[in-house]
């Protein structure tokens, strides 16, 4: 894992909602630390979510009704599951598509050719 | 795998909450992910320690892991329905919290507002007056001046032949029409008589200068016939349930059959009349005289739309030279001129009143309902905002006097990340929530209170609840309110600077006194001054009710309508005082209380020349029988009461007091004889027929107008004839058994007639009905500011001695006594009352003046009245104090200086 093969912040800062939403469609129910390790690994550690993006996302979403919780104690621990609603899960194949649309927009844009 | 031991857990959590991450919510969750990153690392192989800090590092440490949190926070935030509902949510817990203030608040603001409500609902009734009357604007009626013969004269009666005078000469006039009041009426339709008050008799153009909706019959012709009447559909339904009453009759005092044309919709309650019955005018002699010194008539306009009504006013001068003034030279003989007349002080002038001033500015001779007086509607409207700033006062108040309290919240909260706005809304939230919760028990309150008002105010007031608008308003007002009592205070408190309330400088609350010293100096000002007013009114009702009259007017029965006795009436008067219950009778409807018959006459003293304006001296004439004096109770003060014993009466006369000064006798009053024209016969004087009368005796002037006015001369000669009321003096305490007595005698004397009655002393009170009412009304609304202005004290006093507690406690281990220290703590606010009081004093000297400006009779407003005012505000401002103060000073020293 080098510095140097990470995507910047800056480019996954409007596709963060995109792949949470995913990520949380394919796998159910997962929490914060999770997601992270899951995305970390799908990128092939390209993509690592900071803390500070992550959880104001997630919150966002909740309070927007995208995502439920569920509160689990574990000794001294709580962890927090969160898992898509129904109006989370319409939500994520229209965020995808329009994804991929902008992918290809700026392969035209970039003038470069996507495999 | 590796799982942290809850050492661990226990030093992440502290370590976090150190860092500051202590938000609800996001603390567990960042505490699970960093454990989770830490054992994950210390499966690789770290060491613990090293394992936290990579993790800490990669939240960018102490300011990263803050960052976050605040960032989690806003993105929360966004939403506004979650921000409302967090408001709301922590403004209902402080609420809760501190529900002392929360009661006074709330008490305080729904009282107030109730008030508020219920003076709006009266305002907006009192000013709806005539305003449905579709040209209302070009609607005017006619007021007289006339100055002569010692009277002075402003009324609306006007002469027979002005209403087609001013139609025929002025073209700015369509229409005109007269009223004329003769008092209450016997219908009937077959057999049983029932009393009608609202009668009247009206010109055919009524309909036409009222746009009153007609239901049936056609108004334009309705009152064009002799005996004719148009009737309110009330009046149809009572006495033609269910049937067509157009086309049939109704016989009125036995005797005049009508025939009804119209029924037109029973007048709404913000009428200046309410009449049910029509009669026209067309069968009514009286009204076909030409005659322009008689005055009887109320004349109403309709003028042409764009009609100048100062120019048309201007032209009336011209109309009384060229038609009035010929025919006062013929009456009155001699070198009569207009220029004579008016350089004797005299005066005849006509003016013109728009409808809109009739219900608020005016208040004339022949009113047809009392009206009200605009000045005290505009003395409501202060009322209701006093006592709504009183209120909102008391919510600044305390709200400010709290901070001191709320000041280590608002520290919290800036340091956690709050912004100056966000405290505000939350502050505004609270005081908007407050309002609302107010107003809707203020309307609850309103509801309960408003048949106590209707029945003070005479109005049939209601809240109008199918009214959109008033749901509208309800809102409105608590966000105007709320705003209003909660702009201060959210302004102040989030003003605070963290750093030094958290270090503990919150003195603040009581430093910035002096804007609360000169709320509570308002408060208690408007409260004094009501206080002091309504004593004031208070003191003038109860002297005129126990002023002496002159006559007695308790233990008088008076029945009503007797003509309707017919050849009955003396047989009905000497059975009655055959049962021996009686002491007195007496039969005419010369009364003496306000609204009985009155007849104004100009008379001379014999021999002196009448062409002589200054001779002549104009007296009420009223025409009695022998036993008048000794059942109304007035005293002889010299010469003699009539008496059948001498024959001579039928041309003997009593004359008052305040007559001998105006008649200016010469010689022996007793046996002098006084004149006036005689009657032509068709109710116009005739200057060759002289009537002499001999005064045989002085009565004591008794009032027999209310104590606004001054006894004006008056005679008193025979008639026993009268088919006016009869009045009997009883002896009974019961007046039931008279009510009785008299009820089962009229019963057979008088089958299938009403029978109706009131006592003297009754109807001397309603006399000062209106005054009475004011000074109810008055009183409640004073009592309410005071409790308010009370209620607002006592949290104060509660407030001051919570803040004061380690000072009472240390005062008290060093030796001070409890009422020392009650005394320290109602110093300060005894004091603002003492001021309130000295600005209060002069404020209600003015208004009690000009109350009074109207009574000519009236009581001597003392110091004493004011002093007691203010020792009353004085008393019941210490009674709250000290209770609180009371409470704190005993308190064990012990419990407020132990923590800390």
């Amino acid at each position: 894992m080098y510095k140097s093969m990470m995507h910047s912040p800056e480019l996954l800062k409007g596709t963060l909602q995109t792949i949470l939403l995913k990520v949380l469609k394919d796998h159910g129910r997962m929490y914060g630390y999770e997601i992270t390790l899951r995305v970390k690994e799908l990128s092939g550690e390209r993509i690592l979510l900071t803390e500070g993006a992550l959880y104001p996302t997630l919150h966002k979403l909740e309070a927007e009704g995208m995502l439920k919780t569920e509160v689990i104690t574990i000794g001294k621990r709580v962890r927090k599951y969160y898992s898509l609603t129904s109006d989370g899960r319409s939500l994520v194949k229209a965020r995808v598509n329009e994804l991929i649309a902008f992918i290809k927009t700026m392969g035209n844009v970039l003038q470069v050719e996507l495999n | 795998m590796n799982r942290l031991t809850n050492d661990h857990i226990e030093c992440i959590i502290k370590d976090l909450n150190y860092r500051g991450i202590v938000a609800d919510g996001i603390q567990e969750e960042l505490i699970d992910h960093i454990c989770s990153g830490v054992e994950t690392e210390m499966n690789q192989g770290k060491k613990f320690i090293d394992a936290y800090h990579h993790i800490l590092k990669s939240f960018g440490n102490t300011a990263g892991l803050q960052e976050t949190q605040q960032e989690i926070i806003k993105s929360e935030n966004t939403k506004s329905r979650n921000m409302l509902k967090n408001y709301f949510t922590i403004a209902m817990r402080n609420l809760r919290k501190h529900s002392f203030y929360t009661f006074i608040n709330v008490a305080g603001l729904s009282v107030g507002l109730a008030i508020c409500f219920i003076i709006l609902l009266f305002v907006i009734n009192e000013t709806s007056y005539d305003k449905h009357f579709e040209n209302g604007n070009r609607i005017y009626r006619t007021k007289s001046e006339i100055k002569f013969g010692g009277n002075h004269y402003n009324m609306l009666y006007a002469p027979p032949i002005l209403a087609s005078a001013l139609v025929a000469e002025y073209p700015e006039v369509e229409a005109a029409i007269r009223f004329r009041e003769r008092g209450s009426y016997l219908v009937k339709r077959n057999v049983d008589n029932i009393k009608e008050d609202n009668v009247i008799w009206t010109d055919k153009d009524f309909f036409k200068v009222f746009s009153i909706p007609v239901i049936a019959g056609n108004a334009e012709t309705a009152l064009a016939e002799p005996n004719t009447i148009a009737i309110s559909e009330k009046i149809a339904e009572k006495y033609f349930p269910g049937e067509n009453a157009l086309g049939q009759t109704l016989i009125l005092d036995n005797k005049m059959n009508m025939k009804i044309t119209a029924i037109y919709k029973t007048l709404p309650q913000n009428t200046h009349f309410h009449f049910d019955i029509l009669i026209s005018m067309e069968g009514l002699d009286e009204a076909k005289r030409l005659v322009w010194y008689s005055n009887n008539f109320q004349t109403y306009l309709l003028l042409r739309s764009g009609a100048d009504v100062k120019q048309l006013e201007s032209k009336f001068t011209e109309l009384v030279v060229k038609h009035a003034m010929p025919q006062m030279a013929e009456l009155l003989g001699g070198d009569f001129t207009m220029e004579k007349f008016i350089a004797a002080g005299n005066k005849m002038e006509y003016t013109l009143q728009p409808l809109s001033d009739i219900h608020l500015k005016s208040s004339l001779q022949g009113e047809f309902e009392p009206n009200f007086d605009i000045a005290y509607v505009y003395l409501f409207v202060a009322i209701a905002l006093f006592i709504l700033i009183i209120a909102c006062i008391n919510f600044m108040n305390l709200s400010t006097a709290r901070s001191a309290n709320r000041a280590k919240e608002v520290g919290i909260r800036k340091v956690m990340g709050s912004f100056r706005s966000h405290l505000m809304r939350q502050f505004l939230t609270e005081s908007i929530l407050l309002t609302f919760i107010s107003i809707l028990l203020a309307v609850l309150f309103a509801y309960l209170l408003l048949p106590l008002f209707n029945q003070l105010s005479l109005r049939t007031l209601s809240i109008p609840f199918q009214q959109p608008m008033l749901y509208g308003i309800i809102i409105l007002a608590a966000l105007t309110v709320g705003l209003l009592a909660g702009i201060y205070p959210s302004f102040f408190l989030s003003a605070f600077k963290p750093v030094s309330v958290l270090k503990g400088h919150v003195a603040l609350g009581m430093k910035s006194g002096l804007i609360r010293s000169a709320l509570v100096v308002f408060q208690f000002t408007v409260s004094i001054f009501l206080v002091i007013g309504t004593l004031a009114v208070n003191r003038q009702l109860n002297y005129i009710q126990n002023k002496k009259l002159g006559f007695n007017k308790d233990q008088v029965i008076v029945i009503e309508d007797a003509y309707a006795l017919g050849s009955n009436r003396l047989p009905f008067k000497d059975e009655i005082m055959r049962s021996g219950k009686m002491e007195n009778a007496t039969m005419t409807g010369f009364l003496p209380v306000s609204g009985s018959w009155r007849s104004d006459n100009p008379w001379w003293v014999e021999g002196r020349d009448p062409a002589v304006q200054e001779n002549m001296v104009s007296i009420q004439n009223w025409r009695v029988d022998y036993d008048y004096i000794k059942t109304m109770g007035m005293k002889i003060k010299e010469g003699r009461d009539f008496s059948r014993e001498f024959p001579s009466d039928s041309t003997a006369v009593l004359i008052n007091e305040a007559s001998i000064k105006r008649f200016n006798f010469t010689g022996d009053i007793i046996g002098s004889k006084i004149a006036t024209f005689g009657d032509s016969g068709n109710g116009e004087p005739d200057r060759n027929k002289l009537i002499t009368l001999t005064v045989i005796g002085i009565v004591e002037d008794f009032h027999f107008e209310s104590l606004k006015e001054n006894v004006s001369p008056l005679m008193m000669e025979l008639n026993e004839k009268s088919e006016g009321p009869i009045s009997f003096r009883f002896q009974s305490q019961n007046t039931q058994e008279v009510i009785q007595l008299t009820e089962a005698k009229w019963k057979e004397l008088a089958p299938g007639q009403p029978f109706t009655y009131y006592f003297l002393d009754d109807r001397f009170g309603s006399m000062y009905a209106a005054e009475t009412r004011l000074g109810n009304i008055f009183g409640i609304f004073s009592v309410l500011a005071v409790l308010i202005a009370c209620l607002g004290l006592f949290a104060l006093t509660a407030f001051t001695a919570e803040q004061r507690m380690k000072e009472i406690g240390i005062r008290k281990v060093l030796g001070a006594s409890i009422s020392s220290i009650v005394m320290l703590l109602s110093k300060e606010l005894g004091k603002l009352v003492l001021i309130a009081f000295v600005l209060a004093a002069p404020l209600a000297w003015y208004g009690i003046d000009w109350w009074l400006k109207d009574y000519n009779y009236k009581t001597e407003i003392g110091v004493g009245l004011y002093l007691m005012a203010g020792l009353v505000a004085f008393l019941i401002a210490l009674a709250t104090m000290s209770f609180q103060s009371f409470k704190a000073a005993s308190s064990d020293p012990v419990k407020s200086l132990r923590s800390e």
